[in-house]
């Protein structure tokens, strides 16, 4: 496979749990500009263990992952009795407050005789895991499916069970779900917790994948993308979200004839998407529809090869 | 019947990367200097390699050259390029198509005798190409 494409879908599966990230709060009702402070603090955690203190990948992303969400949980807390606009600006300046400490975070030591390590506004340069185990672009693509697979699944099972319920439950009426026993503040830090985490692993593959941060990385126009994924592709599905990065940089991609002038069409083309389905492409109504047809689907499929396999 | 054991394989080569410790590996250094091309918002840039360690220029490496906007990350990038070897040893020159002016993260993706990727952030202005200096707060202070 060419190595730009396996950058790009990289870069897709990276964004990915950014995406998931913010598709869960919206899941509880809750719009957040922040979750790029929680990819941020994942990727910083997941570096200096790799790149200064010398751990296993997989060790690095649990402690982004760890970070991430404790950071969240961190927010969460206060910011309970915030709802729609309030909680949107809340997460906000908790994000910008999260990327101007790293515009001052210093942290850095000598590595094979450089100085490797966050240096403020200059960034963490050095994260070269992935060069110094000679692991290349494939595997490490590899690793970024495996797990987003992973994830995706945990999603599943979650949307499946009595939690996802609640959460969808609290989103549509909070005051319902707690009149109905549910403990509203309790599931909502939870939700927050999970989103964090999510965003953590994902902000640690990315920087592994650049090997580059840099706090402007990290600014609301990544807030803003991860929101967007869940509303363009849907909110009926944890694929929506996967469904709504794949058009952003798919498209993105593919009308790079308009070199600056594409993130003009693209967010035009965003605004009709939300006014003709205000709920994105896979919205509740078009996964009903999709489950409901997927057994006669399948069933048709099952008769096509049948007729085919029968002698003439 | 058969079963593939290509999955299993591939499981396996992830979970290797996961759990596997640093080890040390050689590193590439580069200085970069872009000057305007002929064409609006094209850089002509000279891209000299050498070894962190030894000093040594890096005569033969496949060195392609890519950039990503740090305000802006994936969303507005430069398709790689690949750079060809000049005369001077371990000095190769690329010719980058920018999307606009403003502050970029280039990516130099090494190849080949040396394995590595080397990030240089740079203020493209219209006549001039500088590399961002360290310290160099992103923001206007008031």
């Amino acid at each position: 496979m060419d190595d730009y494409v396996i950058g790009v879908l990289s870069n897709i599966g990276v964004i990915s749990f950014i995406a998931l990230s913010a598709y869960l709060l919206l899941l509880t009702g809750e719009i957040s500009f922040g979750q790029q402070a929680f990819f941020a603090i994942g990727a910083y955690a997941a570096g200096i263990a790799t790149a200064l203190w010398g751990w296993p990948l997989a060790a690095g992303l649990a402690w982004g992952a760890a970070t991430g969400a404790a950071a969240a949980i961190l927010v969460g807390v206060p910011t309970l009795r915030l709802h729609g606009l309030y909680f949107a600006i809340a997460t906000l300046a908790f994000a910008e407050m999260v990327r101007l400490l790293f515009e001052l975070f210093s942290y850095q030591v000598v590595v094979d005789g450089e100085f490797i390590g966050p240096n403020g506004a200059d960034g963490f340069r050095g994260i070269r895991y992935i060069f110094e185990n000679d692991i290349g672009p494939l595997r490490f693509l590899l690793v970024i499916y495996g797990l987003l697979a992973a994830t995706l699944a945990a999603f599943m099972l979650i949307e499946r069970s009595r939690l996802g319920i609640i959460f969808r439950m609290i989103g549509e009426d909070e005051v319902l779900a707690e009149t109905n026993g549910i403990a509203v503040a309790r599931h909502k830090v939870l939700a927050a917790g999970l989103a964090g985490a999510v965003a953590g692993i994902g902000g640690g593959l990315y920087a592994h994948l650049t090997t580059y941060v840099e706090p402007r990385i990290f600014d609301v126009m990544l807030g803003v993308h991860s929101l967007a994924y869940g509303l363009i592709g849907g909110l009926g599905t944890a694929f929506g979200p996967l469904l709504g990065v794949l058009i952003d940089i798919g498209l993105l991609e593919s009308i790079r004839m308009f070199a600056g002038y594409r993130m003009i069409i693209f967010g035009g083309l965003v605004a009709l998407l939300l006014i003709v389905r205000p709920r994105g492409l896979l919205d509740e109504i078009a996964v009903h529809r999709i489950r409901k047809a997927w057994p006669r689907i399948l069933a048709a499929g099952e008769r096509q090869t049948l007729h085919l396999r029968r002698p003439q | 019947m058969m079963y593939s054991s290509r999955p299993w394989v591939l499981a396996a080569a992830a979970m290797a990367v996961l759990v596997s410790g640093a080890t040390a590996a050689e590193r590439a250094r580069a200085d970069v200097s872009c000057q305007p091309g002929t064409k609006t918002l094209q850089y002509d840039c000279a891209i000299k390699l050498t070894n962190a360690r030894t000093g040594a220029p890096l005569t033969k490496v496949d060195l392609t050259v890519g950039a990503d906007m740090p305000s802006m990350p994936m969303a507005h990038n430069v398709r790689p390029v690949k750079a060809t070897p000049t005369e001077e040893p371990g000095t190769y020159r690329a010719t980058i198509e920018l999307e606009m002016h403003g502050d970029w993260a280039l990516q130099l993706n090494l190849a080949g005798e040396l394995r590595d990727r080397v990030i240089k952030t740079m203020r493209f202005e219209g006549d001039r190409a500088v590399q961002s200096s360290p310290k160099t707060p992103s923001r206007h202070k008031h």
